[in-house]
């Protein structure tokens, strides 16, 4: 069989995977009583994107494709490109992936890697470049991959740690030449004005995805976890206008909830928080699992969401010399990725949120193969419990087979909070 | 109440301290003309050489005092001396460093160069955080210099001759605000080399020389004096009895170093400290432009008495970083 | 006379377990779980109120647990088996100590629940997608020994030598490997040690990640098996403690939830 007939048809069958696998995770969504009505922009979203295979618009524009929520997507922005964040969350890529990954890799990467080898032929033309910040080392040995199916590659070179001052100038430079080589590479120079813009549009979708998440947190629940995550990895690939707009209308119908007094679900559903390895649609298993069974995810903890747009940036003079670093210092400082060593910031920050969003129990998802969050899995569980909060780890990856064993752990865990609130009470 | 405090939360402290600087400038350096004296001790660099002043800067009296000879520093002009000392705190402790970021001339100056060179868009330069440390011990050694210089003049120390009266106000010799604020009333003859002994020309000659690395460095480098400042040295004394304040909650911090970012004079521990609920370090001049950049909801606050008058707030951050150009 | 029923619809087997107003076990019954589990359950149940002569409108509250809980629609409540389970081993084990760690070996799987001083679920691990070192292992083996299952432990405590070492986990590979092993002259005692050992060594491995803590409670099946009991003491370094009817505690546990389920409504009318 000649080679192209083979992808193509490699592609259709995957294709077709996807989009039986999207609309299987959308009706899961779906089928909870009491959806916000403005949810309906996102769910249409991805069922438009996900319907025919990996659909990524362009309207005229150069797409960058990017690999991390670490690349400084202003800086894109500012060069007259569209960034478009590739990690994926299907199942159908990750198999994809497994005809040449190994099989003990991460699943978001695996992914990732399936989705540009079946999409090849379309993609690489399509994307201007792939941006790899060398994060976790999965991620760094595709590049490598990347290149040999000829995809045209930056790679962004991170540090390992963020403490030292030198680690931080580092980035710095990184970042400065990041910014003069994606310039070259999308033929627009980034200006003090055009980069201001980028940085305010990103701004505007903080603002919103913080009064989001403030009102996912309010004691009466009028919005479930797994709606937040659509909402959050939609800013994967959506116009960040049209993004912004969405959210507002959902922003506005949940205050009218909230002044209702209305709830979406019961609202003794014990609260928590989820962290680990990121949920990235369709593959919102482990988070729709949780809901399921009863309990609600008030907070995360996750790269695919909460920490996405939460950091903002500030700068002091508004010339590219200071804007760029302060850039680069957005996307450093505050960075709680397990890849970053030290990384107390992480267990910090998930005991603050345990605080402030009265937290009862921790949800802690590690994708087998995804080592950083399996190796800190320890030092958070021991930190929860010194705290007496209870942590459910789950080692998981993209396939549906251990949804039943799944549900019974998760149960288990909702009903132990349960049984422990009665207790107490 | 509280719709009060979302107004200053939300305002913006750096145009407030803007305007502010100015009125101060115009106050201590010109006060003078309407017979305003708001006092002889105070923690600031109003300039005891400009004529017109509407205050007098504590350093030299104090320097002035320290040329007494033991027998009378430690008898009855001592008390002088003490009350002196208890004026200049009295006043400091009011407002803290905010003396500083608010009020002190030479601080205006710098913050003037400092815009000059912003909208000529020449970056600007930063210390490494050793270089900085280095840096920040020698306002100690000026703060002993000046107090055992003059102490020379009245004492003999380990029966070395005594200094001459041309050695009483060291400090004032080499301070630019002797040859840069007169000049604000007109008054140019500080700005020249006095050739009248030996030891005043050495004085004035260094004094004309760190005036201009004075206007160098601080066109450079944000706040490049305040690093050297001896005043400051000896305002972080008195520091933790201020009734101004400013704080931090350490659990609400995500040490994004936004905080750091914007800080003029480089304190890194503003977004790496978790622990200490007292933020103010002896470089720190209570600009309060780290709050103004802290996105977390009351993680950064200044206080009086204990009451908060500008908080970090998630919404003020967003509205005073989006509105900026429009 | 009021009844508590907990009905635990396992892989293998389904347990029902009744207890009365005092919260004491009244009857139980194990009968296999068979293709039509729904039909099997029912017919079950109607088998156990006929042979203890309870009238169906004596029972009150039926709770459901186990993999096929969900679908055992007659119940009024479901519970997942890792709480029920941890509330049966909790009053039986009583007598023994306070439980803080309960190994469950069921048809499929294999868990270990930590306990709080309290008797309430700490944490908890369970096996992965495979059913290595599961009832089911055992189950091959005693096919392939051409015995019951039942025999299995009495036949491990008559061997004279050493365990044999079986290396693989797997089900499959396991097999050959007893095969072979027979084939090879080996005493089926030793080889049936070595299988317990070997499931034993898993469990343990399991174990560890939650850390094991006195007094350690063993239920599920298998836990009838003498020989296994003895080879998870020594992997575990601990007595064990090993209930009558290891099989129903999660059913026993289901239905002491029934019965607190009546009392939270109605009030401590029955204890």
């Amino acid at each position: 069989m000649i080679e192209s007939e083979r992808q193509a048809r490699v592609k259709k069958s995957t294709s077709l995977h996807l989009a039986m696998e999207a609309a299987e995770t959308l009706r899961q969504i779906t089928e909870f009583p009491d959806n916000p009505e403005s949810m309906a922009y996102f769910y249409d979203l991805y069922q438009s994107r996900f319907k025919d295979g990996m659909i990524l618009e362009q309207n005229g524009k150069k797409l960058v494709g990017t690999m991390c929520l670490q690349v400084p997507d202003e800086l894109i922005v500012a060069a007259g490109a569209v960034p478009v964040r590739l990690c994926s969350g299907a199942y159908a890529f990750d198999q994809a992936g497994g005809d040449f990954m190994p099989a003990k890799s991460c699943p978001l990467v695996r992914a990732t890697m399936g989705m540009l080898q079946v999409n090849n032929d379309t993609m690489k033309d399509n994307l201007s470049t792939v941006v790899i910040p060398t994060t976790c080392d999965q991620k760094r040995s595709s590049a490598e991959m990347l290149r040999n199916m000829d995809y045209p590659v930056t790679i962004l070179e991170m540090p390992a740690t963020k403490e030292s001052d030198e680690a931080r100038t580092y980035w710095q430079e990184s970042v400065k030449q990041f910014a003069l080589g994606i310039q070259k590479i999308c033929g627009r120079k980034i200006t003090a004005k055009s980069l201001n813009a980028a940085v305010r549009s990103k701004l505007e979708a903080g603002k919103l995805f913080r009064s989001l998440q403030q009102l996912r947190t309010e004691s009466n629940p009028i919005i479930l976890g797994k709606d937040i995550w659509l909402v959050s990895n939609s800013y994967f690939f959506d116009d960040p206008d049209q993004w912004c707009q969405a959210v507002k209308g959902l922003i506005a119908e949940l205050e009218n909830r909230k002044s209702e007094n209305f709830s979406a679900i019961n609202r003794k559903a014990p609260r928590l928080l989820f962290t680990g390895s990121p949920p990235i649609f369709p593959n919102l298993k482990l988070p729709i699992l949780v809901e399921q069974a009863g309990g609600l995810v008030v907070a995360d903890e996750t790269c695919s969401s909460q920490r996405l747009l939460h950091d903002a940036v500030v700068f002091d003079e508004k010339n590219l010399y200071d804007m760029v670093p302060a850039i680069a210092d957005r996307y450093l400082k505050p960075c709680t990725c397990p890849c970053l060593t030290p990384n107390t910031d992480r267990a910090k920050k998930i005991l603050e949120m345990v605080r402030s969003d009265r937290v009862e129990g921790v949800v802690y998802q590690a994708f087998s193969g995804c080592m950083p969050y399996e190796m800190e899995q320890k030092a958070i569980g021991d930190m929860l419990s010194r705290e007496g909060i209870p942590m459910l780890f789950v080692e998981t990856d993209y396939s549906p087979e251990d949804q039943g064993q799944l549900s019974t752990r998760v149960e288990a865990f909702i009903e132990s909070i349960k049984v422990k609130r009665r207790k107490t009470q | 109440m509280s719709s009060i405090r979302r107004f200053l939360n939300n305002s913006d402290i750096n145009r407030f301290r803007f305007y502010f600087q100015l009125f101060a400038f115009v106050l201590l350096v010109y006060g003078g003309y309407l017979a305003i004296n708001i006092g002889d001790q105070l923690p600031t660099f109003a300039c005891v050489f400009g004529d017109k002043r509407g205050g007098s800067c504590y350093l030299m009296g104090f320097q002035h005092q320290m040329t007494f000879p033991y027998a009378r520093l430690f008898s009855g002009p001592g008390i002088g001396v003490l009350i002196g000392l208890a004026t200049f705190a009295g006043f400091f402790i009011l407002f803290n460093k905010a003396w500083c970021g608010f009020a002190c001339p030479l601080g205006a100056i710098q913050d003037w160069l400092t815009i000059l060179r912003r909208k000529m868009g020449i970056y600007y330069s930063t210390y490494s955080e050793p270089v900085f440390k280095g840096l920040s011990t020698i306002k100690y050694i000026l703060l002993a210099l000046l107090i055992l210089i003059p102490m020379g003049i009245g004492n003999s120390f380990f029966g070395l001759p005594t200094l001459n009266h041309d050695f009483g106000v060291p400090f004032c010799m080499i301070c630019p605000g002797r040859t840069l604020l007169p000049l604000f009333n007109g008054d140019i003859s500080q700005l020249a080399i006095d050739f009248s002994s030996k030891t005043k020309m050495v004085f004035s000659g260094l004094g004309m020389g760190i005036t201009g690395m004075f206007l160098a460095g601080a066109f450079a480098k944000k706040r490049f004096f305040c690093l050297f400042c001896p005043m400051s040295a000896l305002h972080y004394i008195f520091s933790r009895a201020s009734l101004l304040r400013l704080t931090k909650d350490g659990e609400k911090c995500t040490r994004c170093g936004n905080c750091y970012r914007v800080c003029d004079v480089g304190i890194r521990a503003i977004a790496d400290d978790l622990d200490h609920k007292n933020i103010v370090k002896d470089d720190c001049m209570m600009c309060l432009k780290c709050v103004s950049a802290c996105p977390e909801d009351d993680c950064l606050k200044a206080t009086y008495l204990g009451i908060p008058l500008y908080e970090s707030t998630a919404e003020g951050f967003f509205r005073r970083r989006l509105k900026e150009d429009d | 006379m009021n009844y508590f029923v907990g009905i635990d619809i396992g892989s293998t087997t389904i347990k029902i377990a009744l207890c009365d107003e005092d919260g004491s076990l009244a009857a139980h019954v194990t009968v296999p779980t068979g293709s039509h589990f729904h039909q099997n359950a029912k017919a079950a149940f109607t088998g156990l109120l006929a042979r203890e002569s309870i009238q169906q409108e004596e029972v009150r509250y039926v709770m459901a647990t186990g993999y096929g809980r969900k679908l055992y629609r007659e119940a009024d409540e479901i519970i997942s088996e890792i709480t029920a389970n941890c509330i049966g081993a909790t009053k039986i084990g009583r007598e023994n100590g306070e439980i803080r760690t309960i190994i469950n070996i069921g048809g499929q799987d294999l868990k270990v629940i930590s306990l709080d001083t309290d008797g309430h679920v700490k944490n908890f691990v369970m096996n992965d997608k495979c059913a290595a070192g599961t009832g089911r292992f055992l189950e091959m083996t005693a096919r392939n020994m051409e015995m019951d299952v039942m025999e299995l432990g009495d036949c491990h405590l008559s061997a004279t030598g050493p365990p044999i070492t079986i290396n693989s986990t797997c089900t499959v590979f396991a097999e050959s490997e007893i095969i072979s092993l027979l084939a090879n002259g080996h005493g089926q005692p030793e080889i049936i040690a070595g299988i317990h050992y070997s499931i034993a060594r898993r469990v343990a491995r399991l174990a560890k990640r939650i850390g094991v803590e006195e007094t350690v409670f063993f239920d599920g099946g298998p836990a009838l098996n003498r020989g296994l009991v003895e080879a998870l003491e020594n992997e575990l370094m601990q007595p064990l403690s090993v209930p009558d009817l290891p099989q129903v505690t999660t059913a026993y546990g289901a239905a002491l939830l029934a019965r607190e389920s009546v009392l939270c409504v109605e009030g401590n009318r029955y204890v």
